[in-house]
C-alpha cells in the first residue's frame, strides 16, 4: 500500500499540517501509520514539541517563586497561557482560568469544591451519554454530600431527551447540569445554549465537558451560557497533564479551595491558613509548568488555522466516513445525532470491536475499541463494546478509505 | 491499494478462528458440580463456565463466552484441554497456560510441558493488550475449580 495521498477538502493544507506531526510518518507493523484515535489523544505537532523542549532548553525554572532571570521568564510565559487560553474561551477574565491536569481534574475540583456547598435535597443532572470523568465525581459527591444524582435519558439516535431533560429540572431542586458537550462515543454535539437556558429558568448552573468539543468548532463559554467549562489539552494537540477549568469569578470566590499546599494560600500559620484570590486558590503546589506552555502553543497552533477551516474539514471528513461505513457488509454506526463532530462508534456483525481494532492494528490502522470510558451508555445501548474512529485536523479523506477497505476485508475473514 | 491479509503474524489461526466460529464446548451443563465466571472490565467480555466433577477427576466442561474471537476460542480450547484431568493437572495446566503467555521465554521447554493445542495462542506474547482475552476462560476455570471439594 502506497502512503495516503493528499486531498484537501476545507481550504486547509492538509500536506504542510501533517508535515508538522513527526510521529504520522511513522510506520506500524510496516504500514503507514493511519492514526484514527484522535478522540483518546491527539498526536503533537512540532510547535508544541519544540515549545516545550525550548522552555526545558532556555527558560525553565519553577513559578511564582523566584526572584531570579530564569523563574521571572517561567512565570511570564506560563501566566501568558492563562490570556490565551482566556482568549481561547472567550472568558471574561484571565482569573477564571484554572489550570488543571485534565478535563476529569477539572470536573473532580467543581464536584468537591462547589459540590461541598449543596446539602441534602439538592440534586445533580448528567446525561446517559456522560463519560466515567462526567459521572463518578457526581456520584461520589451523592454519596458524600447526600444530594440527589438525576440521569437525563437520551433517544435511541443519541440526541439528548430535551422533554424528560426539562422534567427533571421542573421540581427546582436541581443545583447543577453538568453535561457533555459532545459525546467521546456517538460524537453527538448537544445544544449546549438550549440546555444552559433551561437550566438556568429552573434556578440551576451549568457545567459543560469540553473535552471533545473544544478541538472541532470554536467554544465561546459566554455565548453559550455556561457557568463551568472544562477541557483538556493533550485531545487539543497539547501534551498530557495539563486541563482547563473556566468558572465564573463569583462562583470560584464562593468556592473552597480544591487541595492545599504552596501557591494557593495568602498567609499560613499553625492555627490558620487564608487563601490565595483566584485562580491561585485552585492550583496548589508546582503545576504542570512546561505543560502549560505546550498548551499555550496548542491553542496557538490551532488558532492559526482557524475553528472555520477546522470544523469544515472535519465535518466534510465525518459525512464522508459515515457514507463510506455504510458500504461496509454488517456494519452499523452506533448513533444519528442530529449534530455530530468527527467521533464515530461502530459495531460489526459477527466481529467483535477487540479483534476488529487489533485486525485494523495489523494494518497499520489505529482506533480505540472497547466501552469508551462510557459503561452506563453502552448499557442503555444494548452493547458491551464497540469500535470508534476519529478524526484530527491532520485526518485525510484517503485513510478513510483505508479503513473502510481493511473492515471489508477483516468481516470477508471472520465469516 | 494492494490486498493484504488482514492478520500478518497469524495471531488468528485458523484453529482460533474455526473455534470461534463453531465451539464446541459451548453451552450449560445440566447439574454442574461447580461454576466459575471470569469478567474483563475493560470491555465487558464475560465467560461463564460449568463442571462436572466426579471423585477426582474433570468429568466434562461447558462454557457460556460472550466476547471476542480469542476468548471464545481459548474457553473452547480450554475446556477440551481439561476435560478428564484431574483438579491438580487442570490448575497446572491453567499455570503453564498462563506462563507461555506472559512468564520468561524458555528456549528449551522439556517436552512434558508441551501445551498442545494451547500452543495457537502463543502469538499473543506480543499483543499484551489481549492476553487477558485468552485468559478470561482460566479466570473462570480457576474460580469454579477453587468450590470443587476434592
Amino acid at each position: 500500500m502506497s502512503h495516503p495521498s493528499i486531498t484537501d477538502t476545507s481550504g486547509l493544507d492538509l500536506a504542510a499540517i501533517r508535515k508538522q506531526f513527526p510521529i504520522l510518518s511513522e510506520k506500524v507493523h510496516d504500514r503507514p501509520l493511519v492514526f484514527l484515535d484522535s478522540a483518546a489523544s491527539a498526536q503533537k505537532p512540532d510547535a508544541v514539541i519544540n515549545a516545550m523542549v525550548h522552555t526545558m532548553h532556555h527558560q525553565y525554572a519553577n513559578i511564582h517563586r523566584g526572584l531570579y532571570w530564569l523563574s521571572e521568564r517561567a512565570t511570564e510565559a506560563y501566566e501568558a497561557v492563562r490570556d490565551q487560553v482566556a482568549g481561547f474561551l472567550n472568558a471574561p477574565s484571565r482569573e477564571e482560568i484554572v489550570f488543571t491536569r485534565n478535563s476529569t481534574e477539572a470536573i473532580n475540583l467543581v464536584a468537591y469544591s462547589f459540590g461541598s456547598l449543596l446539602t441534602p435535597g439538592q440534586a445533580v443532572v448528567i446525561s446517559e451519554m456522560e463519560h466515567h470523568a462526567n459521572l463518578v465525581p457526581w456520584q461520589m459527591l451523592r454519596d458524600r454530600m447526600g444530594i440527589e444524582l438525576r440521569i437525563a435519558p437520551i433517544t435511541d439516535a443519541g440526541d439528548l431527551d430535551m422533554e424528560a431533560f426539562g422534567q427533571l429540572l421542573s421540581d427546582g431542586k436541581v443545583a447543577l447540569v453538568a453535561i457533555t458537550h459532545m459525546s467521546n462515543v456517538l460524537g453527538t454535539i448537544t445544544p449546549a445554549r438550549q440546555i444552559a437556558d433551561m437550566a438556568h429558568a429552573a434556578g440551576a448552573l451549568v457545567l459543560f465537558d469540553g473535552s471533545q468539543a473544544v478541538v472541532h468548532h470554536r467554544t465561546d463559554v459566554q455565548a453559550l451560557g455556561a457557568d463551568f467549562y472544562t477541557f483538556t489539552g493533550h485531545k487539543l494537540y497539547g501534551p498530557t497533564g495539563i486541563g482547563v477549568l473556566w468558572a465564573r469569578r463569583a462562583l470560584l470566590e464562593d468556592m473552597p479551595p480544591f487541595m492545599g499546599g504552596g501557591d494557593m494560600i495568602s498567609t499560613v500559620t499553625f492555627e490558620k491558613s487564608t487563601w490565595a484570590n483566584v485562580p491561585h486558590k485552585f492550583e496548589a503546589g508546582t503545576p504542570a509548568i512546561v505543560e502549560a506552555i505546550g498548551l499555550g502553543a496548542a491553542i496557538e497552533w490551532v488558532e492559526k488555522f482557524g475553528f472555520d477551516a477546522i470544523a469544515a474539514h472535519e465535518q466534510a471528513l465525518t459525512s464522508y466516513a459515515l457514507q463510506r461505513l455504510a458500504t461496509v457488509p454488517g456494519l452499523n454506526v452506533v448513533g444519528q445525532p442530529k449534530e455530530r463532530g468527527g467521533v464515530i462508534s461502530f459495531t460489526m456483525a459477527d466481529v467483535h470491536p477487540h479483534d476488529i481494532a487489533t485486525l485494523l492494528d495489523r494494518n497499520g490502522i489505529a482506533v480505540r475499541a472497547g466501552h469508551h470510558c462510557a459503561e452506563p451508555l453502552m448499557r442503555r445501548l444494548g452493547l458491551t463494546a464497540t469500535a470508534r474512529a476519529s478524526f484530527g485536523i491532520y485526518t485525510l479523506q484517503e485513510e478513510i478509505d483505508v479503513l473502510a477497505d481493511t473492515l471489508v476485508r477483516i468481516r470477508e475473514f471472520f465469516v | 491499494m494492494t490486498q493484504t491479509v488482514p492478520d500478518s503474524d497469524a495471531l488468528y489461526d485458523r484453529v482460533i478462528m474455526e473455534r470461534a466460529r463453531a465451539p464446541q464446548y459451548a453451552g450449560k451443563l445440566e447439574a454442574p458440580s461447580v461454576q466459575g465466571e471470569g469478567k474483563n472490565p475493560m470491555c465487558g467480555d464475560k465467560t461463564r463456565v460449568d463442571i462436572a466433577l466426579d471423585a477426582t477427576h474433570i468429568q466434562s466442561v461447558r462454557h457460556t463466552t460472550r466476547g471476542c474471537a480469542i476468548c471464545a476460542a481459548a474457553a473452547d480450547l480450554m475446556a477440551q484441554q481439561v476435560s478428564g484431568l484431574d483438579v491438580a493437572q487442570a490448575v497446572s495446566l491453567s499455570g503453564r497456560f498462563s506462563a507461555m503467555l506472559v512468564g520468561e521465554a524458555s528456549p528449551a521447554a522439556p517436552a512434558d510441558t508441551s501445551l498442545g493445542p494451547l500452543e495457537v495462542f502463543q502469538p499473543l506474547r506480543s499483543h499484551k493488550a489481549r492476553i487477558r482475552c485468552a485468559e478470561l476462560p482460566w479466570i473462570a476455570l480457576k474460580e469454579a475449580l477453587s468450590h470443587a471439594d476434592v
